[in-house]
């Protein structure tokens, strides 16, 4: 009860701002220059093709009927058709979906692997403990070294010197899972260095604020070890932001970590959507935004969830 | 008798980033198996920092810079980890100020029940503490949340904890400062009791005179990081010596006659920075001579109670006391 | 001021001092003698760094090394601007909202929500589908990913404010709501803008940088960090001095920022902590 009470709220704020989103995604795809008649079916069109599309579309309506018809076949999982292959853009996505899925989970692992450690240690460390100083470079690092610039580094170590791990060439986890590593860990690694550091900073953070709250003096006066008051008391404490940023990371990663993808020739759906807008095929950048945009509101209801069932304050009115 | 607190001559020392501030300028204490003693002084005496000290429970910028602290015949500021974290368990427990700050708000008073009786606690014995605490419906206040009980509640299952292993010295910071008026006398009531039946040592870290009254056998004053006066409470209480603690009677309602004043005490306590070289209490005090600002007090025994006071029985003092 | 600097450690005065280093190369980069940067043909084309060419020389023979500089300087002030602009407005706005609750509130809350759902770089390449590619493009997806940071923090340090003594005392007194806001709560709030400041403009260079390694920043002849980066990854296995020193010097800017900020952040709002024994 408590949690629905909750919930329904976040829900009702969840739907506004996806509505929100499509209103403007809707917004911008109209503002293009060229009409929207280029936006489905590329920059050469005839003028009959641009008048069956204006009576299809029922471009000659008024704006908000345009969205309402728009916003209608979206809930029938109609996003356009890919001016390039000609198939239903909704297909095209959910194809490439699990390749980013994959790369995102991958980067979330190491991201977590890393960073939660690293950022304990940080927190509990005394001052000029070499523990913490190491946890901030790496902290200062990896929030510095932007994803492209680190990938590129790779791909000329694991070019020059030929090491197990490849540089692009996908190869599907079902055919060759090994295969499939060898190309995933690189970009991967390169995307969890920023998970890290965002990661290990919060940790720090949260961890240091629960180090001063009563309850952790409480557990060192009835003669807890160090171990069971980071595992009962601290963790649960700090989680709430690290879960906080974790899930935005998340949503960044699932929205399609279109730099990294790129580089790596990965063909998942960041690099769909920027091929899309390369080849003009707009129908693919409107859908892949929205996706990534609603992907993102999802987690991040996931993670007003996940705030009630660890703090139980959480919803009761007494916070 | 055995004492289960001796301490000597004790400096702590905070580092912070205007320099260094001395809490304790040199604490000499014993406290005796099965007494109450009562520490009072003004928030900023130091008296936080003794009763955290008892368990080494200071912030990390908090360190010993002289002197000796034993409890129960060891030594807390040179031990080996594993030994400090079992005289904290079996020896020790802790009441603190605000039972809300104390508890976790995010593990059930069950839980937290069992992690300071031990793994092997079960659900009727974790029940039967409560009961012991004097909560009523034990079963519900297991299973709650420490958001979900009164501060009265909590508190009552603070002091369980602190009880869980039959401590030998109980440690209670402002018990119930963060607590209504109108059940504050009933938990104090509750610990005391608590006390009693397993013949512990009791220290109440306070700065309210009228419930040290009632519950105290001895009472230590703080000042400035020093013992100013200790004696029996009906001693020190009854007729203090020392300027600084008559002034904190003067300054507490609750016994005044008819037409009375309440007196606050001017001024504020002094931050050290250092060893003070002079009485502490000198810039407030409404008798101070010349000797007070040149010269350090050292405990001397008048009236039967230990005084820190360089003026104390003499006949400037006295004529003070007939005003 | 005395505990504000005592609390700097070494690593963050080592980030501040590179900071202004790399903002004073920057803007006295184009006096100082490094070599022409548009200069074709200055060296053979893509020779490996020497005494002459510090970093080495690109496709067309141009000294690396001044066309990094420029770079240096081009990133720096197109993020700044962009971060800037969006500080005040995301000011204002959360003041506005924080302040007048209600309809306001709601709206300018919600309106941050949807800002802050698009990821990043995917607003950019919606923005450079909308406006085409180039440095106004850049400045919008540098607006879009950071005006909610400004906005979020801003609203609720208002809020916290509008029940203060003061500021309710001000209201009494009869001092207009705009008033109120500008003497009143602005000055408590400009702490926390600067600690947003500096993370947005962290934020900021990341994505100029990444947008124009897309190439769907500014132009040519505009080269920033990131379009130099780009311009030498066609040449990475064999000219990969291109590549090291524009994402080396990229990289030490972003970390300076970053150091800078942190230690704002720890003088405004230190963290202590305690040990486990």
């Amino acid at each position: 009860m408590r949690i629905l009470l909750y919930f329904l709220p976040k829900l009702i704020f969840a739907s506004i701002t996806m509505l929100g989103v499509s209103a403007l995604v809707f917004l911008a795809l109209r503002m293009i220059p060229g009409g929207y008649a280029d936006v489905l079916l590329g920059p050469f069109v005839t003028p009959e093709a641009r008048e069956a599309i204006a009576v299809r579309y029922g471009l000659d309506q008024p704006l908000l009927v345009q969205y309402l018809n728009w916003l209608g076949a979206l809930f029938q999982g109609d996003m356009g058709v890919s001016m390039v292959t000609r198939a239903p853009v909704l297909d095209e996505f959910l194809r490439r979906a699990p390749v980013t899925l994959e790369l995102a989970l991958l980067a979330l692992a190491f991201a977590l692997a890393g960073g939660l450690p690293l950022g304990i240690l940080a927190g509990i460390a005394p001052p000029g403990h070499r523990g913490g100083i190491l946890a901030r470079l790496v902290g200062a690092l990896g929030a510095s070294v932007p994803d492209f610039v680190l990938g590129s580094l790779l791909i000329f170590v694991f070019s020059v010197w030929s090491l197990w791990l490849r540089v692009g060439g996908y190869v599907s986890p079902i055919e060759d899972p090994v295969g499939n590593l060898r190309t995933m860990l690189l970009p991967a690694l390169t995307l969890s260095l920023f998970g890290i550091a965002l990661v290990l900073r919060t940790t720090r953070d949260a961890v240091l604020r629960v180090m001063t709250e009563g309850y952790i003096t409480t557990a060192l006066a009835r003669g807890e070890r160090p171990f069971d008051i980071i595992r009962l008391h601290v963790l649960r404490n700090s989680a709430i932001p690290i879960i906080t940023v974790v899930t935005t990371y998340f949503g960044f990663l699932l929205g399609g970590a279109v730099v990294v993808e790129v580089l790596f020739s990965i063909p998942g759906i960041g690099f769909f959507i920027f091929s899309g807008l390369e080849n003009r095929d707009y129908a693919i950048v409107q859908a892949g935004v929205l996706i990534a945009a609603a992907v993102f509101i999802s987690i991040n209801m996931l993670a007003d969830l996940a705030y009630a069932l660890i703090d139980p304050r959480v919803g009761s009115g007494r916070h | 008798m055995n004492n289960i607190v001796s301490c000597e001559d004790l400096v702590i020392t905070y580092q912070s980033s205007n320099g260094p501030v001395r809490a304790l300028d040199g604490v000499d204490l014993t406290i005796a198996e099965g007494e109450t003693l009562a520490i009072v002084g003004e928030s900023g005496s130091g008296k936080s920092t003794l009763g955290m000290a008892m368990g080494r429970l200071l912030p990390s910028e908090a360190g010993r810079e002289a002197g000796r602290l034993e409890v129960d015949g060891m030594p807390v500021f040179d031990m080996a980890r594993d030994d400090l974290r079992r005289l904290r368990r079996d020896t020790l427990g802790f009441v603190f100020q605000n039972p809300m700050v104390a508890l976790d708000p995010t593990m059930r008073i069950g839980r937290q029940m069992q992690r300071a009786m031990g793994r092997r606690a079960r659900a009727e014995d974790i029940h039967a503490l409560l009961e012991r605490g004097e909560l009523d419906d034990p079963e519900r206040v297991a299973n709650s949340f420490p958001h979900q009980l009164s501060g009265g509640m909590a508190q009552r299952v603070v002091v369980a904890m602190a009880i869980a292993r039959s401590p030998r010295l109980l440690i209670a910071d402002e018990p119930t400062a963060s607590l209504d008026a109108s059940i504050q006398d009933k938990v104090i009531g509750t610990l005391c009791r608590l006390r009693k039946e397993s013949g512990a040592s009791l220290v109440i870290l306070s700065h309210d005179v009228h419930m040290i009254a009632r519950h105290a056998d001895r009472v230590a004053v703080m000042y400035g990081g020093r013992i100013v006066e200790q004696g029996t409470t009906a001693r020190v209480l009854g007729a203090p010596v020392h300027p600084y603690t008559r002034a904190l009677l003067k300054a507490a309602a609750g016994h005044e006659k008819p037409g009375e004043w309440l007196t606050p005490i001017p001024g504020t306590p002094p931050l050290l920075t250092g060893r003070c070289a002079a009485c502490s209490f000198e810039p407030r005090c409404s008798v101070s001579r010349d000797i007070c600002r040149s010269s350090r007090p050292k405990p001397r025994t008048v009236e039967e109670r230990e005084v820190l006071c360089l003026l104390a029985g003499s006949e400037a003092e006295r004529k003070e006391v007939a005003q | 001021m005395f505990s504000i600097f005592g609390r700097i450690d070494r690593l963050s005065r080592f980030g501040f001092g590179l900071l202004v280093f790399l903002i004073l190369l920057g803007l006295i980069g184009p006096y100082l003698p490094l070599g022409d940067p548009m200069r074709i043909g200055a060296g053979p084309r893509l020779s490996s760094p020497s005494w002459l060419f510090p970093f080495g020389t690109d496709e067309l023979g141009r000294s690396f090394l001044p066309r990094v500089v420029d770079g240096i300087r081009a990133t720096f002030l197109l993020s700044a601007v962009a971060v800037i602009i969006t500080a005040i407005i995301g000011t204002l706005l959360g003041m506005v909202a924080g302040f007048f609750g209600g309809v306001a509130d709601q709206v300018v809350a919600r309106g941050a929500d949807i800002l802050f759902s698009f990821p990043a770089i995917l607003a950019g390449l919606l923005i450079a589908a909308v406006m085409g590619p180039g440095q106004i493009s850049a400045i919008a997806v540098i607006s879009v990913a950071t005006l909610p940071l400004f906005i979020r923090v801003v609203r609720s340090v208002t809020l916290g404010l509008a029940s203060r003594g003061f500021i309710v005392a001000a209201q009494v007194a009869g001092a207009s709501p705009w008033r109120v806001m500008i003497v009143h709560i602005l000055p408590n709030i400009i702490g926390a803008v600067i600690v947003q400041l500096t993370y947005a403009l962290s934020i900021g260079m990341i994505i100029e940088s990444a947008l124009s390694f897309l190439g769907l920043g500014g132009q040519a002849p505009y080269a920033s960090l990131g379009s130099l980066l780009r311009q030498g990854s066609a040449y990475l296995t064999f000219a990969p001095w291109l590549v090291l020193s524009s994402g080396a010097v990229l990289s030490a800017a972003i970390m300076a920022v970053n150091l800078t900020g942190d230690a704002v952040r720890d003088a405004l709002e230190p963290l202590k902590g305690r040990s486990l024994t």
